[in-house]
């Protein structure tokens, strides 16, 4: 069996399993457990379109979260939008905000530190906005979206009954951020991001437009980010300035594909299942063997990612091609060796 | 030899008989705990933030929990559970709506009664949301916004006031202490966190209500939480110079604010709180007793004139924890669904629901009488008045509950 062929096996008898686990799992808590970390997944695969693949570091992804967060809020809470329909707002929102930070920041040329801080800033910025905003946004109180109690209409108000709603409604999402980014991989947008990402100046010498790529991938980026933001609300339906342009998901969404690995299709799922196993892990031991020691359980986490930061660079998609590297040149070798 | 031999020698069915009486004996009379099972625990969840922005409030939550559960226990658990005893189940929301999401999926699955929680609003309204699914009656100790109990979820339950209820009884007391002193003061200044439910309501509020209330509002100053300088608010409080200052934030931002003014010298006729952070903190007195002396506050607070209060409090402070509203809270949460519990004679979610909803619970030491929840909300709960008076907290109205006269304005 070729290598190709054993991944596609893989990948395969996952996505079965992914489609099944509901049936499997019955336990609500690890269904929550999954929901979390294919929505991490999904807010990562955002970040890695243009901070993996375009090398452009974002540290306020938040901004396009809270955006989308706070349109699907606002649109349901006080026009009575149908969730269904403000989705599609909310991603234009994205859009819209990620085209006006992306003109702004590649049109004078900010790159590396100096773009990750203006993201920063934005970010900020927005979050001082929402609060400020109480018209609109409600400010600090935050907006509380009306729960259906109906059953009948929980679909229709995308507010599932049970996690097994939820559960598909993220997977699907997380399918389709893996396919967008498998086919823009393959694409000629994807060699541009790429192209750009390893060297600007020379990439625009054999003719790529790196400021049109560059608002291409942060606009791609700021609506699938827009979409996780939706996610956020219809499953906790509660939407205040510091949930959505605060620090945490600019923090959740960047370390993910780095722990995963940037610039690969499996990298920000693979850091998510990792990150979300390795806290339940460090919770359970810790309150196994020192009971009601609030924070212990984060020290070892911490631990464990400074580790991985130290040790793998490449993250886990780096260390799982190194070792199927190794692998098939072990096995090269002894070829020549027989055939010698 | 033979007969000798017989004669002293037990016969296998007298053995057998002996045997058996004795057992029996012994199992009524000498070991009924052995041989009767244990009775299983009742498993009840706590969840608080204990970690997070907000880890200092949730751990004195959590030791509040923590203390009640104790008590029970040492009081012979549920009676009427042939005295069960009841088993914590702690959960850490993190300061996040999220991973308390996570918390109530994971205490649902080991099969909890009943969860107390969150201290924050913005997690327990996400808690309370989940706990619904499952049918788990949820307990809210602290968290004061009135969205909590306003969603018709009928496992949700608030013992303590809400905001409303807290800003309306706030605003009347600080009318009647200034009409009774002589309307010494006319203008005042709000200051308020804004990066959350609780200061951003509350500021609302404040605002309407002192101000139609006949008081000058001079003006509404926010600020985020955390917020590290005060310099320029209180540069902006001396250039107003309003009668009142009322601030209303989180405990740190609060002991700032106090410490800045203070060294600033800027004096007001008075510092109103309305859910103060530190303004009825015996940490923020013990620490830094000049700046905390006449500030008043309308909050959570015990009846001082029933003694048990002061049993909590001195187990607190043997515990080397100070006697905080987050403590007697979560304390009371918990007793009250032990007190469903032991009314429901059950561990089913829904008959202690429905215990919780006819509950007329007395045996508490906060001042609100009898318990009688009207969608899920306590009706006789309200807040008291309390004033730092040298090395104490004195509660200064309602009248029912003073063990100290009001001092206002303060001192110059």
């Amino acid at each position: 069996m070729t290598g190709t062929m054993g991944w596609r096996i893989f990948w395969l008898v996952l996505g079965a399993l992914a489609i099944v686990a509901p049936w499997i799992i019955t336990s609500g808590f690890w269904i929550n457990f999954l929901i979390l970390t294919l929505f991490l997944a999904f807010l990562g695969q955002g970040w890695n379109i243009m901070g993996g693949y375009g090398g452009q570091f974002s540290f306020g992804h938040a901004v396009f979260f809270g955006t989308g967060a706070y349109i699907q809020a606002i649109l349901q809470s006080k026009f009575g939008w149908n969730p269904w329909l403000t989705l599609w707002f909310a991603m234009a929102g994205g859009v819209l905000v990620a085209a006006f930070i992306g003109y702004l920041s590649f049109r004078y040329g900010l790159r590396g530190s100096y773009f990750a801080l203006i993201t920063l800033a934005f970010a900020e910025a927005f979050r001082v906005l929402a609060t400020a905003a109480e018209g609109v946004t409600e400010g600090g109180k935050g907006i509380l979206i009306a729960l259906n109690q109906d059953p009948e209409r929980s679909f229709a108000m995308m507010q599932f009954a049970t996690g097994t709603g939820y559960y598909y409604f993220i997977l699907i999402l997380t399918v389709l951020s893996l396919v967008v980014v498998w086919a823009m991989e393959r694409s000629r947008f994807g060699a541009q991001l790429v192209a750009v990402r390893e060297n600007e100046d020379a990439a625009e010498a054999i003719g790529v437009n790196a400021f049109r790529v560059k608002m291409g991938a942060i606009c791609l980026s700021g609506a699938m980010t827009a979409l996780g933001g939706v996610f956020y609300v219809q499953k906790f339906l509660l939407m205040d300035p510091n949930i959505a342009y605060g620090p945490t998901k600019s923090v959740e969404a960047l370390v993910v594909p780095i722990i995963g690995g940037m610039g690969t299709v499996f990298g920000p799922l693979l850091g998510s299942a990792f990150l979300h196993t390795m806290g339940e892990i460090t919770k359970e031991a810790t309150q196994f063997f020192w009971q009601d020691r609030p924070g212990l359980d984060l020290i070892f986490y911490g631990v464990i990612l400074v580790l991985v930061l130290a040790f793998l660079p490449n993250g886990l998609v780096g260390l799982i091609k190194g070792q199927w590297r190794g692998r098939r040149q072990g096995r090269a070798a002894e070829r020549k060796k027989a055939v010698a | 030899m033979t007969k000798k031999t017989r004669k002293s020698q037990i016969s296998r069915r007298t053995f057998v008989a002996g045997a058996g009486t004795a057992a029996v004996a012994t199992g009524v009379i000498g070991f009924p705990a052995v041989l009767r099972a244990a009775p299983q625990p009742v498993n009840l969840g706590i969840i608080h933030p204990v970690t997070g922005f907000l880890q200092q409030a949730g751990a004195q939550c959590r030791f509040g929990a923590m203390l009640a559960v104790a008590d029970i226990n040492a009081d012979g658990g549920i009676r009427s559970l042939d005295g069960a005893k009841v088993r914590a189940q702690l959960g850490d929301a993190q300061s996040k709506a999220e991973i308390g999401v996570a918390e109530v999926e994971k205490l649902n699955e080991r099969g909890v009664s009943a969860i107390v929680g969150c201290f924050a609003s913005g997690i327990s309204i996400a808690t309370t949301q989940a706990a619904a699914k499952h049918g788990i009656p949820h307990v809210v100790d602290v968290g004061v916004s009135d969205k909590i109990v306003q969603r018709g979820l009928k496992n949700t339950f608030r013992f303590g006031p809400g905001f409303g209820k807290i800003v309306k009884v706030g605003t009347e007391r600080l009318i009647e202490i200034n009409e009774k002193a002589g309307k010494p003061t006319k203008s005042l200044l709000i200051v308020h966190e804004n990066s959350t439910p609780f200061g951003s309501g509350m500021a609302k509020l404040l605002t309407k209500g002192l101000g139609d209330a006949g008081f000058d509002v001079m003006d509404a100053l926010a600020h985020p939480t955390p917020n590290r300088d005060f310099n320029n608010i209180v540069l902006k409080i001396k250039a107003a110079n309003p009668d009142l200052v009322v601030p209303s934030m989180y405990y740190n931002e609060y002991v700032l604010f106090a410490r800045t003014l203070e060294r600033q010298k800027v004096k007001p006729k008075a510092i109103y709180s309305v859910l103060g952070g530190a303004a009825s903190q015996y940490k923020f007195l013990k620490e830094f007793p000049t700046a905390a002396q006449y500030i008043m506050d309308c909050n959570h607070w015990y009846n001082p004139k029933n003694s048990d209060a002061f049993r909590v409090r001195a187990a607190t402070e043997k515990a080397g924890k100070f006697y905080s509203y987050e403590v007697f809270t979560a304390y009371h949460a918990v007793k009250l669904v032990a007190d469903a519990i032991e009314r429901a004679k059950s561990r089913d979610r829904a008959a202690i629901i429905d215990a919780l909803a006819s509950s007329t619970w007395a045996g508490h030491f906060m001042p609100y009488g009898p318990t009688k929840f009207v969608n899920g909300q306590n009706q006789g709960a309200q807040p008291l008045n309390t004033q730092i008076l040298g090395d104490e907290i004195e509660v200064i109205a309602p009248e029912e509950y003073a063990t100290a006269k009001a001092v206002f304005p303060r001192p110059a």
